[in-house]
């Protein structure tokens, strides 16, 4: 696969985007990289959303690197959510080979709208 | 606080995490159910994603779904902001942080929704090809008997 300097320097300012939300947000970075997978590395859906998990795994450790010496971590409930994530995660990546991205991404995108309407009150 | 409801929104929130879709995008709103504060949330979010993010990636290897190629390019301007953006988060309200997670949300979930829309169509159009392609040839089938 060829990149252009055009291409890489799109890829250079959109994956600093996607940077800066998961570290800012703490979270939202994979959907940004998932799409420059696919629009500028012209990856298949399923290589891309498999493959923005390797990219966000180590900003992720960072910017939890981060919020844990600023000291805004308890311990507790994250322990819980990981237990729950982790068992999750392991569905979800068995899941991905087998489900049809068009309807999950329609349910994806509805349960987004209503979560951020949601977040508002 | 309920540990149940901690690991059943862990839970949900890996599924899509796992798939590559984002599962942290949906953990911080399930969170916000419960009262803590948004940079708890958003902790809470970045940690639990690790083991989750290991453990995908070993599914993923095993169906030879990731592809290393080139990857620099994305991870090391992504860390450096990574960073800036969470030292950012540390001096913001959490309110602010809240609103503006809520309008990534928004933002996000209305172009995913119109991206979705798109491929529903494309793929129901190219599934109607076929058969249309048919129809033209029974057409010329029944031009000629004539």
């Amino acid at each position: 696969m060829y990149l252009s300097a055009k291409n890489k320097w799109l890829i250079v300012i959109l994956s600093a985007a996607a940077g800066f939300v998961n570290g800012f947000l703490g979270g939202g970075g994979g959907i940004v990289i998932v799409s420059v997978l696919l629009a500028v590395m012209r990856l298949d859906q399923k290589k891309a959303q498999a493959t923005a998990l390797l990219v966000i795994l180590p900003l992720t450790a960072v910017s939890a690197a981060v919020y844990l010496i600023n000291g805004n971590v308890d311990w507790v409930p994250t322990l819980w959510a990981s237990l729950g994530v982790t068992a999750g995660g392991a569905l979800g990546a068995l899941l991905l080979s087998k489900l049809k991205s068009n309807v999950a991404k329609l349910i994806f995108a509805v349960v987004l709208i209503a979560g951020g309407i949601k977040m508002f009150f | 606080m309920s540990v149940f409801l901690l690991i059943l929104f862990g839970f949900l929130a890996g599924i899509l995490g796992g798939m590559g879709m984002g599962g942290g995008t949906l953990l911080v709103p399930l969170l916000s159910f419960l009262d803590l504060p948004q940079k708890t949330i958003q902790a809470i979010n970045l940690i639990s994603f690790l083991p989750m993010c290991a453990v995908a990636l070993i599914f993923h290897a095993k169906n030879k779904l990731i592809c290393t190629r080139h990857i620099g390019w994305l991870v090391v301007p992504a860390i450096v902001m990574a960073v800036t953006g969470a030292l950012c988060a540390d001096g913001a309200d959490n309110k602010i942080l809240r609103v503006c997670f809520a309008l990534f949300l928004i933002g996000v979930g209305v172009w995913q929704l119109a991206v979705a829309v798109k491929a529903c169509v494309a793929s129901r159009r190219n599934k109607r090809l076929p058969v249309l392609a048919d129809e033209q040839s029974d057409a010329r089938d029944i031009t000629r008997t004539k």
